[in-house]
């Protein structure tokens, strides 16, 4: 079973409506690529993001979020992947295998 | 999919604007959103919650490829119809450096409304393949006209990535 199976998978930026759609659809790729079904995948706004950040397996965002989310997570078993490229599933991909968290 | 691209429909909508230089970022903002104004699918001020977004987080709205994407949120006020606006600036518009100190420049300006989530979502996963299309940005870039945004999609069609 691939590591990300059955894992809440979250995208944040700003304003939960540009970037962080993008990432999701970047992700679900990702996803699809390796045969993984994660439990939920889904995209919101950093005000909602930070309180809802440790109740996911992973957060994406920005790279400009990072700071916002590392204080979010920090006391949990949450994994941030910050991202230069928001839509790149090549990007996504490797910061997951840099991770451990894929193949 | 929609029988019409995103393209077609910033040319059909006359959702678009080309402008040799701006004195500034937050000009850029304020203008390539005018042409949504002149329509009815945003209010005057809505630029200004985009200026005000860049400012607090700085400028993660400018992607690769001179390529920025000024939006606000979903159902934002004064967002009154789901639309994406096009403004070709020839001079490069300075978003100066994000934090990492990587410099953010944009010449292509998409701005976003979202109101109807799924007319959003598709008008979204449109502009991925454009902004990761980069023949058709750089024509874009080189646009002057409306038929020349039709021309440049037409001559460079959407590839699927082997990703």
């Amino acid at each position: 079973m691939a590591k990300l199976d059955n894992k809440k998978l979250l995208a944040c930026c700003a304003n939960g409506a540009g970037s962080s759609l993008m990432m999701e659809n970047a992700i679900n790729k990702v996803m699809k690529k390796h045969g993984i079904k994660p439990a939920e995948l889904r995209h919101c706004p950093v005000s909602e993001g930070k309180s809802a950040a440790r109740s996911y397996d992973v957060v994406f965002c920005a790279k400009t979020f990072a700071k916002t989310f590392e204080e979010a997570v920090k006391s949990g078993n949450t994994v941030l992947i910050p991202l230069r490229n928001v839509m790149s599933p090549a990007e996504i991909e490797k910061a997951l295998q840099a991770k451990g968290l894929l193949d | 999919m929609a029988e019409k691209s995103v393209l077609q429909r910033i040319v059909e909508r006359r959702h678009f604007k080309f402008v040799d230089s701006v004195d500034s970022w937050e000009e850029a903002v304020k203008l390539c959103c005018e042409p949504l104004v002149e329509t009815g699918y945003t209010a005057p001020d809505y630029y200004k919650q985009i200026v005000d977004c860049v400012k607090k987080y700085g400028p993660y709205m400018v992607f690769d490829h001179y390529v920025a994407m000024p939006h606000s949120q979903e159902n934002a006020e004064g967002a009154f119809k789901t639309a994406v606006g096009f403004m070709r600036v020839k001079n490069i518009v300075d978003f100066g450096t994000d934090a990492d100190g990587e410099k953010k420049e944009a010449k292509l300006f998409f701005p976003l409304v979202a109101v109807n989530p799924e007319e959003h979502l598709e008008n979204m996963q449109q502009l991925m393949e454009i902004f990761m299309n980069e023949p058709l940005l750089d024509a874009l870039m080189e646009a002057e006209t409306p038929e020349d945004i039709l021309k440049a999609e037409a001559e460079h069609p959407m590839e699927e990535e082997d990703f």
